[in-house]
């Protein structure tokens, strides 16, 4: 009987705790094909037929409908370049180079991946519209105070991510190759 | 001896919860995407029936059906059963920006992508089959004509077909949502 309870309250627990540790890795968690660059995560093999458990499981979660490989690559940060969390209470800047592509954007977003509501009702930028500096390198400011240039507002007290897409991009089948400098930096200027 | 008695019971308890833990977590990895319930699929077909073309609401704080869509790109898919015979895809092409097709199965990986630059005559046309269309179609191919069709084998019956097209400008996004909605579906029977 002892013996019978003992084992129910491992049964328990080890429910618990292997389902939270589930739902927590499909949230925050990566794939083992995913390849850190930087503060920057891409999954080559997201959305293909050789992905891996937990890309495939993240995917069918999340209701993601992924880039494929022909169309462009989609990296993601969650912290800036020295490893802390991006944080809405701090303003970054982002630049000022990016991975060779035809067109790239690069929005902001909430821990689910929905653009965050604000008052500019800016969720992100094109190539294509950004202002560029004389080099023709650019900088984006993300915080929540306005800031002039190419301001990318973070409207809310929640965590969010970066988001960049290269689309047509000749680096997409060697995504985990790319250099660190080719990707932009996400440098922290202050905090409040 | 009470004392070490409690600690092995502890042990005994915290080792096998670790245990069931982690078998847990294995098989909830690997069953989620079998039972696909919050998938891009599933998402998608409350939106309207097969072979209709429907352009997806663009990306924005509000619109919390689909993450992680890009607020420059606009969207439109149709499903697809291919029980019902090949399926024509046509899409205009000519806008000056990035536009794409990707092909989805309904388990969520792409099995073909195609972008803008292969167009001709300023369209994109496919046809998917499956196998055994495939090679019903090519028992009736005549020998001295090439076949001018693109045709993509799908392992999956049911799946999608995604086309995105890129606005360079916010002012730019409707005329890339009309891009998108031209995009059409039919299953075209083979003849006996």
């Amino acid at each position: 009987m002892d013996t019978l309870i003992k084992a129910l309250i491992a049964c328990v627990i080890g429910l618990v705790l292997g389902l939270s540790a589930t739902a927590w890795s499909l949230r925050y968690g990566r794939g083992f094909d995913a390849a850190t660059i930087g503060a920057w995560t891409v999954s080559e093999k997201a959305g293909t037929l050789e992905a891996d458990p937990y890309t495939r499981a993240a995917l069918e979660q999340s209701g993601e409908i992924p880039l494929a490989l022909g169309e462009g690559l989609q990296f993601i940060a969650r912290t800036d370049d020295s490893g802390a969390a991006l944080s809405p209470s701090c303003a970054y800047l982002v630049g000022r180079t990016t991975p060779p592509a035809r067109y790239w954007t690069l929005s902001l977003v909430d821990q689910l991946g929905f653009p965050v509501a604000n008052a500019a009702a800016r969720y992100g930028f094109r190539s294509s519209e950004i202002q560029r500096g004389a080099d023709g390198g650019f900088l984006i400011a993300v915080s929540s105070s306005p800031h002039s240039g190419n301001w990318l507002p973070i409207g809310s007290n929640g965590r969010f991510a970066l988001v960049l897409r290269l689309y047509d991009s000749p680096v997409s089948a060697t995504a985990a190759a790319i250099e660190k400098d080719a990707l932009p930096r996400i440098v922290r200027e202050s905090c409040l | 001896m009470n004392l070490r008695r409690r600690l092995i019971d502890f042990l005994a308890i915290a080792l096998g919860a670790a245990m069931i833990a982690a078998l847990v977590h294995v098989v909830a990895i690997l069953i989620i995407p079998l039972y696909a319930t919050r998938d891009a699929f599933a998402r998608l077909s409350g939106l309207g029936p097969i072979n209709a073309t429907i352009a997806l609401a663009q990306s924005g704080p509000r619109e919390r059906l689909i993450p992680y869509g890009d607020p420059a790109v606009a969207g439109a898919f149709c499903r697809f059963d291919l029980r019902a015979g090949p399926l024509r895809v046509k899409a205009p092409a000519n806008l000056a920006s990035f536009a794409s097709l990707s092909f989805h199965t309904r388990r969520g990986s792409i099995f073909y992508a195609i972008t803008d630059k292969a167009a001709t005559h300023g369209t994109l046309e496919a046809l998917v089959v499956t196998d055994e269309q495939l090679r019903a179609l090519e028992a009736k191919d005549d020998e001295d004509t090439p076949v001018q069709d693109l045709r993509i084998v799908s392992n999956a019956k049911e799946g999608f077909v995604m086309m995105r097209a890129l606005s360079e400008e916010p002012s730019l996004y409707p005329s890339a949502e009309g891009a998108v909605r031209a995009l059409t579906c039919a299953s075209e029977p083979i003849a006996e």
